[in-house]
């Protein structure tokens, strides 16, 4: 049994610094080229706008790679749901409840159709054609309870939410760094993070030794939810309106972000971190493509690419490492 | 076992025929050659897509970037009619390219062993990116010169237009490989027992290559005979086809693990499907309350596909402690 361990050690050690390298390598190879093509590119100003641009996409990345680490792959849902929440939150303050309680009662129904989610897919065991599912089901919600029209907002907290800038930067950047923090503490060092590591780790194993697996999943499932009810609540805030394709392409950004971070698909491994440097680097890519005048077709091609390439590539090395 | 394989295969036609009953009997357009025509053509993309991914998910693999590889071909299809090709020539040249970007993307999942969700989430995007590239990001359209082409695949043979005879057909086909050739029988020992179809001495390769090259091309036929008939493709089109063809796939009896189903069983799924779906959109519905009966039947099948499995299990073991019971007495 020691021999066993004393052997995968240096390995495990191996394939983390080989992964880490992958992606430290990846990124400055991006970056370099980038500032050499495009000089307005490495500047500080363009800096806060990346992690600006980065931050919506960022915060449900985060959320998504709950998902991930505990081995549900991803939920295709995350774009609907937030939609239907942006929706669920403007109704709430139009209806006078005030932005506060509206806030409140929106995150409460997020964790409420996330959990609904991971119960759901530890039973069909499909993570993928459950949130399709479910997704479709949201979108549909969210085009009947609004009329399939734009629902405008006239509340002056719920502007001064989404347009306070502390320290003259933008609250939804401050939000993305700090739910990136708090998720990897959480992740790392709670009793329902390790929960979550051990079920995506090794399924099985987590089962027979008593560990409930369905509620790591649905754990997950409604921290994604409360990810998307942040993206939801900031967005509809900022711009005073919510409709329900306001989020379309969302779910694609986010699971490029957790692909593209590194962020271990078996589940088990990773940091809610790697996905907020994924989703800081498809912004900067992004923000490149932008600067550089380039069309969404070519984003939407590199960013499959490089979806394909990461995952490729960090399977190989997951593999040599076992 | 063999009872419950003949209730299976009898409950599917049922529900397509009470669905279609409840419909017939509030809409009156349900009874007419014209109105089934008009069933059959609308199944027509979900059909084809549904044919390749059931192929996929037999294979115990699912290929979600049906939806993309058929935007992708129906912009090619247009614009090799753009620069003077048949229109059969370009849908055949479309499909044959998907077939060969299919059969490259199962072999780099075989040889990765990746999972296909992930590795196809991927293309998903990819294909997409090209497809809006292709296209210059715009709407295509057939040239004024061509137009007609658009009515020749609108024909009408007692219920069959052209196209829903090529589904039916495609139907056909995939049910022959899948059941009738060793190629075929190999995908579903694939996805029956991965572990054990290698034991027994099942190429691993070659059933995923094939699936997915099908899947593709399957795929890319629907984009292009789509664009053909409603003489333009949009990069951004066909987004709900891989909900539809997997629901299809899946209120036919294809298994989610892998290794079950029939191809008489998805038609029928994809017609119990497409029944609820035109006739909640001919009761006046808006077009999204169509994407929304979708998921919520989707997860109807999914619940009661999970249950049975699950009664199924107890029955087994219920048998099983039944047998030692008697051997002890």
């Amino acid at each position: 049994m020691s021999t066993v361990s004393q052997g995968a050690r240096p390995a495990l050690l191996h394939g983390k610094l080989a992964r880490r390298f992958f992606w430290a390598a990846a990124a400055a190879a991006a970056l370099a080229l980038a500032g050499w093509t495009t000089p307005a590119f490495l500047t500080l100003d363009n800096l806060f706008v990346v992690v600006r641009a980065a931050s919506t996409t960022g915060v449900v990345a985060i959320g998504m790679s709950y998902v991930t680490i505990s081995g549900n792959l991803f939920a295709l849902s995350a774009g609907q749901l937030s939609a239907l929440l942006g929706i669920v939150y403007a109704l709430l303050v139009r209806a006078g409840a005030g932005a506060p309680a509206a806030c409140g009662a929106t995150l409460v129904a997020a964790a409420g159709a996330g959990a609904a989610q991971g119960y759901a897919m530890t039973i069909v065991r499909n993570p993928i054609i459950t949130t399709i599912a479910f997704g479709a089901v949201f979108a549909g919600i969210a085009a009947l309870i609004s009329g399939n029209g734009n629902i405008r907002l006239h509340n002056e907290i719920a502007t001064w939410i989404g347009t306070m800038r502390p320290l003259r930067v933008p609250i939804q950047s401050w939000v993305f760094v700090a739910w990136a923090l708090v998720s990897a503490f959480i992740v790392a060092k709670t009793r329902v993070g390790r929960l979550l590591t051990l079920s995506g780790e090794n399924r099985l194993a987590a089962q027979a030794s008593g560990l409930r697996v369905d509620r790591a999943a649905a754990f997950a499932l409604a921290m994604l939810g409360v990810s998307c009810a942040i993206v939801a609540i900031f967005s509809v805030s900022q711009f005073s309106q919510a409709k329900a394709d306001m989020f379309s392409g969302l779910d694609i950004d986010c699971i490029a972000s957790v692909l593209v971070g590194g962020v271990a698909l078996r589940g088990g491994r990773g940091s809610p971190v790697q996905a907020a440097l994924g989703a800081a680097l498809i912004a900067l890519l992004q923000n490149f493509l932008l600067l550089r005048a380039l069309p969404s077709g070519v984003r939407f091609a590199i960013v499959g690419a490089l979806v394909v390439a990461a995952t490729s590539g960090f399977h190989l090395l997951q593999r040599r490492e076992r | 076992m063999r009872k419950g394989l003949a209730a299976g295969a009898l409950a599917r036609p049922a529900l397509a025929l009470a669905v279609y009953a409840i419909f017939a009997s509030s809409l009156p357009n349900y009874h007419t050659a014209v109105g089934v025509w008009a069933l059959l053509d609308g199944s027509v993309l979900t059909g084809l897509v549904a044919v390749g991914v059931g192929l996929t998910m037999i294979a115990g693999e699912l290929d979600l970037s049906v939806a993309s590889m058929a935007a992708l071909a129906g912009v090619l299809t247009m614009r090799l009619i753009g620069v003077g090709a048949v229109p059969a020539v370009a849908v055949a040249v479309a499909v044959v390219a998907a077939a060969l970007f299919g059969a490259a993307q199962g072999y780099l999942i075989s040889w990765l062993r990746i999972n296909s969700l992930v590795f196809t989430v991927g293309t998903l995007i990819g294909l997409r990116g090209v497809a809006l590239v292709a296209a210059n990001e715009t709407t295509l359209t057939l040239p004024l010169d061509q137009l007609s082409i658009t009515d020749a695949v609108d024909g009408r043979l007692f219920v069959f237009s052209p196209l829903s005879a090529t589904m039916l057909g495609a139907f056909a086909l995939a049910g022959l490989f899948a059941s009738r050739t060793i190629w075929g029988r190999e995908i579903y020992a694939i996805g029956g027992g991965r572990a054990e179809s290698r034991v027994a001495g099942v190429p691993q390769r070659r059933p995923i290559v094939v699936a997915f090259a099908a899947c593709a091309a399957f795929a890319a036929l629907a984009g292009g005979l789509m664009s053909i008939r409603s003489g333009s493709a949009s990069p951004l089109s066909f987004d709900a086809a891989l909900l539809e063809a997997v629901a299809a796939c899946l209120i036919g009896g294809v298994a989610l693990e892998g290794g079950k189903g029939g191809f008489f069983g998805v038609l029928m799924g994809l017609f119990t499907l497409r029944l609820v779906l035109s006739g909640i959109a001919s009761l006046g519905a808006p077009f999204w309350a169509q994407n929304l009966a979708a998921g919520l039947l989707l997860i109807f099948v999914i619940v009661v596909e999970t249950a049975s499995a699950a009664v199924g299990r107890w029955r087994e073991r219920a048998g099983a402690r039944a047998a030692i019971a008697d051997r002890g007495a």
